[in-house]
């Protein structure tokens, strides 16, 4: 049932010359729940609705099975989506709204009926039928969006941002159950999203997105600890961003930021002597320890600086510190409950290992 | 506070009275003098002794070729009607979605630039098309398609094409505004379904957009039936309508009486039609904007 989808250098340039997708490369899995992840016009969106066909690419195949499906109309597809504002047609019930896909099919009365009852109590809505989508929630209305799609068992099923209109317990929720749902109907599932919590809890795969173009494509592991360009380090997560010229230290190459502060990076790069190079460190990498400790710690790169503020965040705290070169670094412990908090103020400690640190492309 | 709300309103209530007055005295003053004059035996102004009557009424019933003009007339505005939604429902949704703003104004600019023009011109420059002599018998005669002139005008046809060329701007605005607040992806949550994208505006646009279809079909029937300019050049007094009747009881026969009584006809069943599509129109939006 579930299909490949594999996008060959598409690009889509609207009238007036803007490159909305940019020479876009992705191959999406049989069943597998693949995100779109970017911010807002990041081409996400037209990348979904060219899979959709609701757009043409200006170049490029897209691919179903390995058949070029590029110029096959919107309605030959076999595909389902669930719209960002649901799209539920108005004038009909909601039972009228699940049975629409397969009306176009042509299945008898009987089936339709009995398909549509499934569908419905698969997402919790029976004893709805008779209602309009104006009289039910937001939540509900998805709900149906969502019933209404794979009711007619898609070859893949497009979202483009389901949940943003839900509130946050609801979409938590609907995040697990749509994850469900789509492991256990086994269907390729492409999801847009600008949410990079959402993508990383659900996706088996995410494609980054910027400025038309994909940054990486990986896991959510990948995607988080081993980020591959300075925007996608960004983008997913809180970061710290090193810019240094590269230097030769004691343990190998090194990068040197500014005057005070050296960090030895995990392996070689290509880069010359002198050159700018990128590095990524996320805080709860890094340890913290009252200034007189520090020496006890035998391993690891470690600058000194002081505490600016401390947030307590519940099952963590995140620490905002200014090393003593000038800059500012997030640091984030577990609230594990050994020892007091630092203090806005207290002269600290920093280490890490330098395989943590991850060297990007600009 | 609450006492402070109160002249607040009484204020802005008297912004509307400029426009009370206005209605009261071009509006409901001359419709109430008609309805009078109506079951009067004369006009009360010049003749002491007038007496309340129906026979104004009774004539209408009584001789068939006042019904015959009332059918005619009620043909007239249905054909208009349908061959202007035929005509503007295709424009309205092109101007609708369109998504270039020039060619947005372009479409506009065609559908308002007519309407720029008065009737009468507009009128003329159909007879010098529709006519005997016209542009389009004589190109059809030189082409040596037909013999004869083909009767274009004199007659319910040429009426029904000047009158559908004069209203369909009307047609296409209410139908543009309609259209354009359906959301385009509740057709491409039906194409996605399977429909394809006739399906799509058949299930989806098109029920949506009977409001629209509704409203712009009784504003272009009310005007088209009481028309007098296009059905008197175009019809050339071989085809009587009600409004050309009015005149003529007026003007001719100096009836006031039997023209009110006539003009009444006209307005109860305008009347009766918006009353009808308010109905309907609550029908279709009720089940719509419950909640």
């Amino acid at each position: 049932m579930s299909a490949a989808i594999e996008i060959a250098g598409v690009s889509k340039v609207y009238d007036g010359g803007v490159r909305a997708v940019d020479t876009v490369a992705m191959d999406i899995r049989p069943g597998e729940f693949f995100s779109l992840l970017g911010p807002s016009g990041c081409g996400k969106t037209t990348t979904l609705r060219m899979i959709a066909g609701f757009d043409t690419p200006s170049s490029g195949e897209i691919r179903l099975d390995g058949a070029d499906i590029t110029h096959v109309p919107a309605h030959k597809r076999d595909m389902a989506m669930v719209f960002q504002n649901y799209a539920l047609f108005p004038h009909r019930t909601v039972a009228e709204n699940v049975a629409f896909g397969l009306r176009m099919r042509k299945v008898d009365k009987a089936t339709i009926a009995a398909k549509v009852k499934a569908a419905l109590a698969m997402v919790e809505l029976a004893g709805m039928e008779d209602r309009r989508p104006a009289q039910l929630s937001g939540g509900q209305q998805q709900r149906v969006a969502l019933a209404r799609a794979i009711v007619i068992s898609p070859r893949v099923l497009l979202c483009d941002e389901p949940l943003g209109a839900l509130d946050k317990k609801l979409r938590q929720q609907m995040q697990f159950e749509l994850k469900q749902l789509q492991k256990n109907l086994g269907v390729t599932l492409v999801f847009v999203t600008h949410d990079q919590e959402e993508a990383l809890a659900m996706s088996d795969r995410i494609a980054v997105m910027n400025a038309g173009r994909v940054e990486q494509v990986g896991t959510p592991v990948e995607i988080y600890d081993q980020p591959r360009t300075r925007f996608v380090a960004d983008f997913i997560g809180d970061t710290n961003i090193f810019r240094g010229q590269c230097v030769t230290m004691d343990q190998g190459t090194g990068i040197a930021v500014g005057n005070s502060l050296a960090l030895a990076l995990p392996r070689p790069v290509a880069a010359a002597q002198g050159e700018v190079v990128s590095v990524a460190l996320r805080p709860e990498k890094i340890t913290i320890a009252a200034a007189d400790q520090s020496e006890t710690r035998s391993s690891g790169t470690s600058a000194r600086g002081t505490v600016e503020s401390t947030n307590f965040l519940g099952g963590a705290v995140l620490y905002r510190i200014v090393l003593d070169g000038g800059q500012r670094v997030l640091a984030q412990q577990p609230n594990s409950g050994a020892g007091p908090l630092h203090t806005p103020g207290q002269a600290v400690a920093l280490g890490w290992r330098p395989a943590d640190l991850v060297i990007l492309e600009d | 506070m609450p006492g402070s709300s109160a002249p607040r309103v009484n204020s802005l209530a008297l912004l509307i009275l400029p426009s009370a007055l206005l209605f009261a005295l071009f509006f409901f003053l001359p419709i109430g003098l008609m309805a009078v004059m109506s079951v009067l035996t004369g006009n009360p102004v010049v003749m002491p002794n007038v007496a309340f009557t129906t026979k104004h009424y009774a004539r209408m019933g009584n001789d068939s070729y006042y019904l015959e003009v009332i059918s005619t007339t009620l043909r007239i505005g249905l054909w208009t009607t349908l061959v202007a939604l035929v005509i503007g429902y295709p424009l309205a949704h092109w101007m609708a979605r369109i998504k270039s703003r020039t060619g947005h104004a372009l479409l506009l600019m065609a559908v308002l630039a007519p309407m720029l023009t008065g009737i009468v011109v507009r009128t003329f420059a159909w007879m010098t098309l529709l006519s005997d002599k016209g542009v389009i018998n004589q190109i059809l005669i030189s082409l040596g398609l037909i013999a004869r002139p083909l009767q274009l005008m004199y007659n319910e046809a040429g009426i029904i094409i000047g009158l559908v060329h004069i209203y369909v701007p009307f047609m296409v605005l209410t139908l543009t505004g309609v259209i354009g607040r359906i959301d385009e992806r509740l057709e491409q949550a039906a194409e996605n379904l399977g429909a394809s994208p006739w399906r799509a505006f058949l299930e989806v646009t098109l029920p949506l957009s009977l409001p629209g279809i509704l409203a712009g079909s009784l504003l272009v029937f009310a005007l088209a039936i009481s028309a007098y300019v296009t059905p008197i050049l175009l019809g050339g007094f071989q085809i009587m309508t009600l409004p050309i009747l009015i005149y003529q009881q007026i003007s001719a026969n100096f009836n006031v009486g039997f023209a009110a009584a006539l003009g009444m006809v006209l307005l109860v069943i305008s009347l009766s039609l918006v009353i009808a599509y308010n109905h309907v129109l609550g029908l279709v939006s009720g089940q719509r904007e419950l909640q």
